[in-house]
């Protein structure tokens, strides 16, 4: 197994540098001076000048590149152009708010979207079936912005059981808790309407095989035949899919958290495209380019854990 | 089963225990304490800049007014030079020329953090940073200054190259005018605008990025101990939570939108109180004349006699906005209803015709993605297109919007922006011909306008007020003349606050952009 991971690691590491090497080239073609966006538009030319030179953006370009991969490869994202601050420490300061909201989105999507693929699927073209299709269609048609104002309107000024203002104390568990409620349930229902699809779909396509009807001639119990033998058989799409939409979602998470007032990569990342911020930009890249290539590992081994073949290969 | 004398108890037991939160929910000190922690909803995603010379969005701006002073201050809730009162400065004296001038510090005023007292050689720092390229953005604004010097601890005196329009308003409590601590500054070095050290009322405490700026209260505030203990200012950008958040009572001020829909459904709101206030951002036409076609006047005018200025308005909201009459906005100093194009779409169209585009034409404009600019140039787009003017919009990402227009890609640059209330900031800053983008002094001259130079700079070095004044007002006439801009409405700060909030003053205007919160704000 060690082996394995460690083969899979070192296989991200030429895909790492093609991303950092991505990230730095698109972060300075895209057009906005960062020295006009910290300075403002009463900025002389000279201002500006000394700005640039400041932020070593009058420096070769090569220069530049060199110094943050070598930067990157040492894990020091730098200081931000705007802030002054460590990005180290502004990401330190987020990434357990962003985590609590992919993980808690996650479950909610596998405990209510697996069932509900496998329930549509055992009764297909039924009427159950028809609304699990039509409710998931739902889900995925809201735009998390549209749905999380709908539920703060419901369940923050209506009923009032939950803050609108979403940035919890980290270190008090309940008010974590409270305020991860509303954003999970907005990205983790959409969420679960796609693995319900996906579902659906990969247990239709083994619920016609041999083994399937081979286990119920032996007299094994059909909720068993369903759970066991089909569902696992089912599962590598499934766990594709979530593999996949963790990367979506933690990209995705952005407008949730800027519906429900929470802190997060997302929003730091708005907000450093908007200043033109480059060494925030760069950072934040690279840790969402780590982020995702740990998830894919995760993805990997999962899929080992399901169908042992893999492992074996 | 509790016997009789238990129960007896019990029942003793559970009218003491009612009859004693009774008697606290009525006795006058269990009354609710008004709240001394003040929470603002910003529509930001962070702060950036917090050293006051370097803060320049009105996220940054509205703070470091609650943490910084000047020398000198409009008064709270004015933005008219004619309120300017002490800060710093006790008092103030000016040279017949109006060339040195001398200022006397007030003692014993604290920095915060203990930093210190403020002294003529924080003043001289502060002002000598301000004006220098390297660690301000308003360092044009002190061109003029040839020395700033200390006489003794409590003296400072500003020599200036030539008579400038409203030297007070370069060091009021704005822009550069603000003081900061020495010793803090040169301590904190880049983590000074992280971690700012004033002597306003409130003192930076804490900033938990992406959340919020948490300020304290100067307790050695020199104006007395401020009545608010804590402020939160919270970073909260989506506008519709931000108003959601409102609504349920978990913030006390919220900036808001600069449209009537907001302000009427604000209104409604139960303890809600709307702030519509000074100053007003006169959003403008400029008419890139280095260009074909606008290089001649006569399609330049016809722009001007198709714009419907009345339909702008009302598209905007009474409430929030009014229309302008001249190229600087209304109630600055100087300021003079300079006889703007009226709308006719026939004159127009036959100024059209008579220039050779008896057919119309087209213009390639560059434009920002921010929703009320583009939603105003699309109004505006169609009020061209009735005379046969075609905008092509090419619509930008805002950073990119300002990068191209200073590159001046752009045939018509719509540009919304308030300055100091004094006609010279406008008029050198957008149309003198020193200001024209991409020179080596370019500041935000669009059009390349030239009209008015010579009374520009007049104005600047004229002792007479009178005379000054009227040098600005023929400038205005000049620059309409001619049609370098086309001024379109002017858009005043929309801000709300809970009814229980009391500023301590009458809100009319604020240069921070958003209200003053002083020692005097509380709560009812």
């Amino acid at each position: 197994m060690i082996v394995y991971i460690a083969r899979r690691l070192l296989a991200a590491l030429p895909t790492l540098w093609a991303v950092l090497t991505l990230v730095f080239v698109l972060v300075r073609i895209v057009p906005g001076d960062p020295a006009i966006a910290i300075l403002g538009d009463r900025a002389t030319p000279a201002a500006v000048a000394a700005l640039q030179a400041k932020l070593g953006l009058d420096r070769p370009i090569w220069a530049q590149y060199v110094d943050f991969m070598a930067q990157s490869a040492q894990g020091d994202f730098g200081t931000s152009m705007v802030t002054n601050r460590p990005i180290l420490a502004d990401v330190s300061a987020v990434i357990p708010h962003t985590i609590d909201l992919t993980i808690a989105a996650m479950l909610i999507g596998i405990i209510v979207g697996v069932p509900a693929g496998v329930w549509a699927a055992l009764h297909r073209n039924r009427w159950i079936d028809v609304l699990a299709r039509l409710v998931s269609l739902v889900g995925l048609s809201f735009p998390v912005f549209v749905s999380g104002i709908f539920l703060l309107l419901a369940f923050a000024l209506h009923w009032r059981i939950f803050p609108v203002i979403g940035n919890a104390n980290l270190s008090d568990p309940g008010d974590r808790l409270l305020k991860l409620v509303l954003p999970a349930a907005t990205l983790g229902l959409v969420m679960a309407a796609y693995i319900t699809r996906v579902t659906r779909s990969a247990m239709l396509g083994v619920l016609g095989e041999d083994y399937m009807r081979t286990a119920r001639a032996k007299g094994v119990p059909w909720r068993r035949v369903v759970w066991r033998h089909g569902l696992r058989n089912a599962g590598m799409p499934v766990v594709t899919v979530v593999g996949l939409y963790v990367g979506i979602l933690i990209g995705n998470s952005v407008l949730t958290e800027i519906v429900f007032n929470r802190p997060g990569l997302g929003k730091i990342i708005v907000g450093a495209l908007n200043q033109r911020d480059y060494t925030m930009l760069q950072g934040l890249m690279v840790i969402y380019c780590f982020l995702i290539v740990v998830v894919n590992l995760i993805t990997d081994l999962t899929y080992g854990f399901i169908d042992p073949r893999v492992k074996q290969a | 089963m509790l016997g009789a004398n238990e129960g007896d108890t019990m029942m003793k037991l559970r009218h003491a225990l009612l009859s004693a939160v009774f008697a606290a929910t009525l006795a006058p000190g269990a009354m609710a304490a008004p709240k001394t922690d003040l929470i603002v909803g910003m529509a930001a995603q962070d702060v950036g800049k917090l050293d006051p010379h370097l803060a320049v969005s009105t996220i940054d701006r509205t703070v470091v007014a609650w943490l910084f002073n000047g020398l000198v201050r409009f008064k709270p809730g004015s933005m008219s030079p004619a309120d300017i009162e002490p800060d710093l400065a006790e008092s103030w004296d000016a040279s017949p020329d109006k060339k040195v001038w001398t200022f006397k510090l007030r003692h014993g005023v604290q920095f915060h953090g203990g930093y210190g007292e403020m002294t003529a050689e924080d003043v001289v720092y502060s002002l000598t940073k301000a004006g220098d390229a390297k660690r301000s953005a308003s360092s044009g604004d002190f061109a003029s200054f040839e020395t700033i010097a200390a006489l003794d601890p409590y003296t400072v005196r500003i020599t200036l190259k030539q008579t400038v329009p409203s030297l007070l308003g370069i060091i009021t409590n704005y822009g550069g005018g603000f003081i900061v601590s020495k010793k803090a500054v040169e301590t904190l070095g880049d983590k000074f605008a992280a971690a700012p050290v004033g002597t306003g009322p409130f003192a930076f405490a804490a900033n938990t990025p992406n959340q919020s700026l948490e300020l304290v209260a100067n307790k050695a505030y020199f104006r007395g101990v401020p009545k608010l203990e804590k402020i939160s200012y919270r970073f909260l950008p989506s506008n519709a939570s931000r108003d959601l958040a409102f609504q349920n009572g978990e913030l006390d001020l919220e900036f808001g939108n600069q449209d009537q829909t907001w302000v009427d459904r604000m209104k409604k709101q139960r303890g809600a109180v709307v702030d519509v206030f000074e100053p007003g951002e006169e959003a403008i036409l400029h008419l890139n004349q280095a260009q074909k076609p606008l290089d001649d006047l006569r399609v330049r005018q016809a722009i001007a006699h198709a714009i419907n200025r009345p339909e702008i308005l009302k598209f905007q909201g009474a409430d929030v906005s009014r229309t302008p009459g001249s190229v600087i906005p209304i109630g600055n100093l100087g300021y003079i209803d300079a006889g703007l194009p009226q709308y006719d779409v026939a004159k127009a169209k036959a100024l059209l015709a008579e220039a050779g585009y008896k057919d119309g034409l087209t213009l390639k404009v560059v434009h920002t993605q921010l929703p009320n600019m583009l939603a105003q140039m699309q109004v505006v787009q169609a009020q061209l297109k009735r005379a046969g003017i075609t905008l092509d919009l090419q619509v930008v990402e805002h950073a990119t919007f300002h990068q191209m227009i200073r590159q001046d890609l752009s045939a018509i640059v719509f540009y919304s922006a308030a300055r100091f209330p004094v006609a010279d900031v406008y008029l050198s800053q957008f149309y003198h011909s020193r200001s024209t983008v991409k020179t080596p002094t370019a500041v935000a001259n669009f059009s390349h306008c030239s009209a008015a130079d010579s009374e520009i700079d007049a104005a600047r070095t004229e002792p007479d007020s009178a005379r000054q004044i009227a040098l600005w007002q023929t400038a205005q006439k000049k620059i309409v003349a001619q049609m370098c801009a086309v001024p379109l409405i002017e858009t005043l700060q929309a801000w709300v606050h809970t009814d229980s909030l009391v500023y301590g003053y009458d809100l009319k205007g604020s240069l921070s952009l958003g209200p003053l919160i002083t020692e005097q704000t509380h709560f009812k």
